[in-house]
């Protein structure tokens, strides 16, 4: 019996055609074998300008536009590559640096390979979206090669070779190919004689000694760099994580597992799927950094973590798998502060030997807990807690922090030794991160940048890598720029392309005057209404304008004006996806971060007086009882008449005077306003609090100089009771012309349990009873939690009420129920955010929506999409939620400013007692902070927590006692906070109560 | 007893008769001059379709072709209510000793497969999929495969989870002569050369498999020394001869057709290198299955003896009956009658002799298809 075998050579294109195998494992848990066919060309251009071969073979666009070549032909050199070089980078080289390639003062000309590219991709996805990031930016000169398509560089896999061998082989050879290309090119055109060396980056030792024996130039990214100026700077930014692994080869002996591995994903996934295990995003207690909750979706309740083992290396925001402790390891969340630097102080950032987990002192201060539940004896009010097993995703980003100073040795701060020091994260709920940099005595007192780049089972701490320095602690530059980051705040200017979509008329764009022109099909021209503005001292960004008139039968028009951003704001071209990823205009005290460029937010859009501007209407006939008649939409160009601020037009409203036709339209305004107002809360609508203060500040120097509470007056809250109905106006209609696909905002009923201990505080302290059934009934409790002796009690309470509350969200109509849709804080059935298109870019969709449900325009298929509308929902959601706490940071920031070296008295309310402290809210200064017991006197006083009744009793060094909702006088002082290194308000008790 | 199949050989009495004389010689003289034992060459390559988990084609020398794919998915097994019940009962058994050794046999017990996890599906150009041909076919090869019970546990993944085989098997050429040897080395080769993912997920976890192809194992490791899948082989019978790989002219004039199916017996460790007196190592073959088929022969047209030729002188048989009934008592030289009856016994058992001795057929059809490279 003979058998033959044909063989494939035989076909003429087999050349041409290669095909990659893999399993894919799909979620339904099908597995396949995946075979795709790879034809190979040989047009793939290697876009340096040097090349002229390519130029002209190099495939062209639709309309034989030739994509630009992005390699320079003077490409920067170094000592070892004085002909200039280019870079190619194997993935180990960006997964360990990428802040590198991110840097200015090197890292240009650099080739991505198609290999190196799908690699990144499946080992990081956010390493990936950088690197993504930094080909599209024209200044780096990033150019993404596809290898694995040209015929000369592909690389077939070889019996028995890794994928990883074979991904170097491809690195290698195209590296190899690059450079012959280059030299016979650059012989070609004949005009210089030295051709940039093609240098690749690996830090892969075998990778490295085969390129060699290859004959290509290569080199470790340390000896690179080492050859770059600035390097110590450099080399601070390569990460650690593999530096790491090969000394632990060396003493792995010593080193000792200090948390339990993690489990196998296939056994979380499986543990998720038959709900022995649970997964959900792991949340930091803001009081007490060993205490983590996780809400899975199998519980109304969070399940806690405890402890630093069972919290097992998870950071704020993972996504973490874990597993229920048995019922005797149940615990009460604490009523204990504990901050990590206070527990943890000298640590040396070195020390691996010996190392625990668990502190002694961290030990005690878990064990005094326990203790005290077990004394307790009431099994009821103790939670079940959890363990983590594994991390599904990790969530970290670049952290801001400064460098602990103890942390560094008297010694090293002179001399460039590369030592461990320690990064305290300004976000307490981050872990201290072990640093290895080279430049201690420099970053010292600095604000830094770092990233976390492992945690392993044997280390303390997780281990990251220094990215950059933003400048000295407390100087505004740095520290507002370290605010933008800990917020994610995108502010970077705004890129090329975004510039290119605006109008190119600038500045002298104008309405244009002939009504034949496109722009005014379909807009009504309603520039003879007398139309106002109101709006805040000082504000540019004008995004809406009011009017009204008595119509002949009694009733009265009122017309809300809004910029009409739609129309300069195209969907889907490149400032419409700057404007989706930035979400909102982020206002700081000092700064504005826009959402959409100067021209368009201070100039074009904004409804400033005296010049004739797009807008969008809204019009509605109102009677004088404030019932609405009819409404109506309308593209259309008005003339604003005056920009009043809230200040000019309550004296003008106030002024019996003055009888013009705009202050007597701005009466008829208010009074309708004040129907509204009560008609909503008589519908349930709540009136919430949150402290409130303006920073004032020198108009040159913008440096602060008091802060004020803001002061409400009636202008207020007319624009905001017509903003509400125009909002609640153009929800009704969008969400009738599309019943799936509209934008809107709901503000869901907050589950009982969350006013629970509220409603406990207020019976115990005070017998009042707070009923939450319905937000109608919350609001007349909240008006009757009163303290005759203490107006500011009703606030007081209103403000922790608001804490309570769930926060208010963007969706897409299709994918919530109508009952669903409610906005429990408006009691407003369907409600959306129209009014500031400016600042917002759910408003910018509800303008394109509303535009295309008057027929005005067509719909946009991505306003169309649920998919892509969820995940605009999504973002937006984040972003508004950054926006917020990066302006709330940025107030605490400057109030502290203010008090600088000023020690003042005030007046406080306690708003939470723990057994070791209490935390105090000032609101004159809007302030709130904690007042730990080891800060009453100079030796901690003894204390006893009445957990009860919320009572706090000191004894020994100093006698106090500190209730819930007590009034106390506080010294206000500021001090550079140890721990995060901000300048904070530090309160200290004067005396308590007022008496 | 299985259906011939092969289409109607267009051979006249007189041709049967020669031929059948011809392969009753001792040694017998086959038409193409071969031996009794010897095959027909043949053409085989594997890993021809790359969707395929595992593909296999083959080609006989008489123009028949065969192509097989198969395919693995994962597939959740259902819970089995014996098993569940054993381990109770091991559970509540509180002798902690041996406790690791019954947890061992437990695995071993539990990593049984069910029949159910393979499908086969036999395609022979010109029947329909209910056909006997083809279900006959598909039940004989399955029957092969199942026989020794020990195939299906290779597709066991942890007591949740198996693989489940699609056994897809086409017939490219016309059934020429009778397709099973061929569509069953196909499907060897095929299972030969059959990867499936690597497993990463431990225990009853739900399976992770590596992406990574080149990973992936065999369904039969190469490690595994000389365990392969079974082979069924036609051997026919004429007169005391017993003549292999049949053509199709050849069955034509078969006395008796058997399909053998053969497997080899998973050896026993150290037992195999004591008989080793080649470096090669000695299979140890085991009969799973021995069909008997309806030869084609039986419904060729008998010859007519002179005897009752009347244009020869003899005298024509009023009726049918009367003729078959002279013909049964006749046995005359050079006229062709179809066989009747069944196989001898002694032939039978002398056929499966002729197969699986030591150097015997099944040995050398087996080493030519270890011979086929994979993939």
């Amino acid at each position: 019996m003979t058998s033959l075998k044909r063989s494939l050579a035989s076909d003429p294109y087999a050349s041409n055609i290669s095909s990659k195998v893999y399993v894919r494992s799909t979620k339904s848990g099908k597995v396949q074998k995946i075979v795709r066919e790879v034809y190979l060309r040989q047009d793939i251009p290697c876009s340096s300008k040097l090349c002229s071969a390519c130029l002209k073979t190099a495939p062209r666009d639709a309309s034989g536009i030739l994509p630009p070549f992005v390699l320079s032909d003077t490409p920067a050199g170094t000592k070892e590559f004085p002909q200039g070089h280019y870079l190619v980078p194997d993935t180990n080289a960006l997964l360990n640096a990428m802040d590198l390639f991110e840097h200015n003062s090197a890292f240009y000309d650099v080739i991505i390979l198609q290999t190196v590219l799908e690699e990144l991709r499946n080992r990081s996805l956010p390493l990936y979206n950088r690197l993504i990031g930094l080909t599209k930016s024209e200044d780096k000169r990033f150019y993404v090669f596809f290898n694995d398509f040209r015929l000369e560089t592909y690389v077939t896999r070889e019996v028995g070779e890794s994928i990883n061998d074979r991904n170097d082989r491809a690195v290698r050879k195209a590296v190899h190919w690059y450079s012959e290309h280059l030299t016979q090119s650059v012989k070609a055109t004949g005009q210089r004689k030295i051709n940039p060396a093609i240098v690749m980056l690996s830090d892969d030792k075998d990778n490295l000694s085969k390129a060699k024996a290859d004959g290509i130039s290569a080199s470790s990214l340390e000896k690179y760099v080492a050859g770059l100026e600035n390097s110590d700077q450099l080399l601070d930014m390569i990460s650690v994580a593999k530096e790491n692994r090969e000394t632990k080869d060396a003493n792995a002996k010593a080193a000792e597992n200090l948390y339990q591995e993690y489990f196998s994903v296939s056994k979380m996934m499986t543990g998720v799927k038959n709900g022995t295990l649970h997964q959900g995003i792991f949340n930091v207690s803001p009081y007490n950094y060993l205490e983590g909750s996780v809400h899975v979706p199998a519980f109304d309740k969070s399940l806690l973590v405890l402890g630093r083992e069972n919290i097992n290396r998870s950071v704020q925001g993972d996504v973490v798998v874990i597993e229920i402790l048995p019922k005797d390891q149940w615990k009460e969340p604490s009523t204990k502060i504990i901050e990590e630097d206070t527990l943890n102080k000298n640590e040396n950032p070195d020390a691996e030997d010996g190392e625990q987990v668990v502190t002694e002192r961290e030990r005690r201060a878990l064990q005094e807990e326990v203790k005290k539940v077990h004394s307790k004896g009431t099994e009821g009010r103790a939670q079940p807690t959890a363990r983590v097993v594994g991390v599904v995703k990790r969530n970290w980003r670049q952290y801001v922090g400064h460098i602990d100073e103890s942390s560094v040795s008297q010694a090293a701060k002179q001399s460039r030794k590369q030592q461990m020091v320690f990064l305290i994260p300004m976000d307490k709920r981050i872990p201290k991160i072990r640093v290895r940099t080279r430049q201690a005595g420099e970053i010292i007192g600095k604000r830094v940048l770092v990233t976390i780049d492992s945690w392993d089972r044997d280390s303390r701490y997780p281990v990251g890598h220094f990215v950059r320095s933003l400048g000295d602690l407390e100087t505004k530059g740095a520290e507002t720029e370290a605010l933008l980051l800990e917020y994610d705040v995108q502010y970077r200017p705004f890129p090329k392309a975004v510039l290119d979509c605006l109008p190119k008329e600038g500045h002298n764009w104008i309405v244009p005057p002939s009504m034949e022109d496109p722009g005014w099909v379909n807009r009504r021209d309603l520039r003879g209404l007398q139309i106002c503005s109101i709006d805040p001292i000082g504000c540019q960004d004008i995004d809406d304008a009011l009017h009204a008139r008595p119509l002949p039968n009694g009733n009265f028009e009122v017309g809300v004006h809004i910029a009409d951003v739609s129309h300069f704001v195209k969907p889907n071209n490149a400032m419409d996806a700057e404007a989706s990823i930035r979400g909102t205009t982020v206002y700081l005290v000092d700064k504005r971060i826009d959402m959409l460029p100067m021209l368009l937010g201070t100039d074009l859009c904004s409804l400033k007086p005296y010049v004739e501007r797009y807008a969008f209407s809204a019009i509605w006939e109102i009677t004088p009882d404030a019932e609405i008649v009819n409404s109506e939409f309308t593209k259309s160009v008005i003339k604003s008449r005056e920009a009043f601020s809230y200040q000019d037009a309550q004296k003008r409203v106030d002024d019996a005077s003055q009888q013009d036709e705009l202050t007597t339209a701005m009466r008829t305004l208010l009074m309708l306003s004040k129907k509204f107002k009560q008609k909503r809360m008589d519908a349930g609508a709540l009136s919430l609090s949150s402290p409130e203060v303006r920073v004032e500040t020198e108009s040159e120097t913008s440096d602060p100089i008091d802060v004020k509470t803001k002061e409400h007056l009636d202008t207020m809250s007319l624009v905001e009771e017509f903003m509400l109905l125009a909002n609640c106006s153009v929800a009704a209609k969008i969400y009738d012309a599309f019943p799936q696909t509209a934008m809107l905002r709901r503000h869901g009923a907050p589950p009982k349990t969350n006013f629970e201990e509220l409603a406990n505080q207020l019976k115990v302290k005070r017998n009042l009873e707070l009923k939450t059934d319905s937000s109608k009934a919350l609001a007349d409790s909240l008006d009757a939690c009163v303290d005759p002796q203490e107006p500011f009690f009703n606030t007081l309470v209103r403000i922790m009420a608001t804490r309570c509350m769930m926060s208010a969200e963007y969706f897409c109509s299709g994918t919530q129920a109508y009952p669903e849709f409610r906005h429990y804080g408006l009691a407003s059935e369907i409600y959306t955010h129209f009014t500031s298109p400016i600042r917002r870019y759910a408003d910018l969709v509800a303008h394109r929506q509303l535009a295309a449900a008057i027929d005005y325009e067509q719909l946009d298929a991505s306003v169309r999409s649920k998919g892509k509308l969820e995940a605009v929902c999504k973002n937006i959601n984040v972003r508004h939620r950054n926006a917020q706490q990066a302006g709330r940071a940025s107030i605490e920031y400057y109030v502290g400013q203010a008090l600088k070296g000023r020690i003042v008295e005030e007046e406080g309310f306690v708003m939470k007692v723990f057994s070791n402290g209490f935390v105090v809210f000032v609101p004159r200064f809007g302030i709130e902070s904690l007042i730990r017991l080891r800060d009453l006197a100079d030796i901690e006083p003894e204390s006893t927590f009445d957990a009860e009744n919320y009572i706090l009793k000191t004894s020994g060094s100093r006698e106090v006692e500190v209730e819930l909702f007590e009034k106390v006088v506080v010294r206000i002082s500021d001090v550079v906070e140890e721990g995060t290194g901000k300048r904070k308000v530090k309160l200290e008790l004067v005396k308590t109560g007022s008496k | 007893m299985a259906p011939s199949s092969t289409q109607q050989v267009l051979l006249s009495p007189a041709e049967l008769s020669y031929l059948h004389t011809s392969l009753s010689l001792n040694p017998p003289v086959r038409p193409d001059a071969r031996t009794s034992s010897q095959f027909r060459p043949l053409i085989a390559e594997t890993d021809i379709l790359p969707g395929t988990n595992g593909s296999a084609r083959i080609c006989f020398a008489d123009g028949t072709e065969a192509i097989v794919g198969i395919k693995a998915e994962v597939e959740k097994s259902r819970p089995s209510y014996q098993a569940s019940a054993d381990r109770n009962v091991a559970e509540d058994d509180d002798d902690e000793e041996d406790e690791e050794t019954r947890r061992d046999e437990q695995v071993a017990k539990e990593k049984k497969g069910l029949n159910e996890w393979v499908e086969m599906s036999v395609e022979i150009p010109g029947f329909r999929d209910d056909d006997s041909m083809p279900v006959f076919m598909a039940a004989m090869l399955s029957e092969a495969l199942l026989a020794d019970g020990a195939f299906t546990n290779r597709l066991w993944i942890n007591r949740r989870f198996h693989w489940k085989l699609y056994l897809d098997i086409l017939l490219l050429s016309q059934p020429l002569s009778y397709p099973l040897p061929l569509l069953s080395l196909t499907t060897h080769l095929a299972l030969l050369s059959t990867r499936i993912p690597r497993l990463k997920s431990e225990e009853d976890e739900d399976p992770l498999f590596d992406d990574d192809w080149a990973a992936s194992v065999f369904l039969y490791p190469r490690t595994e020394a000389l365990i392969r899948p079974p082979v069924t082989l036609l051997v026919m019978s004429v007169g005391d001869n017993i003549i292999f790989d049949p053509t199709k002219e050849e069955l034509a004039v078969a006395e008796s057709v058997l399909a053998v199916s053969v497997g080899e017996r998973p050896q026993e460790k150290g037992q195999g290198d004591m008989d080793v007196d080649s470096g090669k190592p000695v299979r140890d073959l085991r009969l799973l299955a021995v069909r008997t088929i309806d030869p084609p022969s039986r419904l060729t047209p008998a010859g007519v003896p002179n005897t009752l030729n009347t244009a020869t002188g003899g005298t024509a048989a009023g009726t049918t009956e009367q003729a078959s009934s002279k013909r049964e008592t006749m046995e005359e030289e050079g006229v062709w009658q179809p066989p009747r009856g069944g196989a001898k016994r002694k032939l039978i058992a002398a056929m499966i002799q002729a197969v699986l001795a030591r150097g015997g057929v099944a040995e050398e059809v087996l080493d030519g298809l270890d011979a086929v490279e994979l993939g």
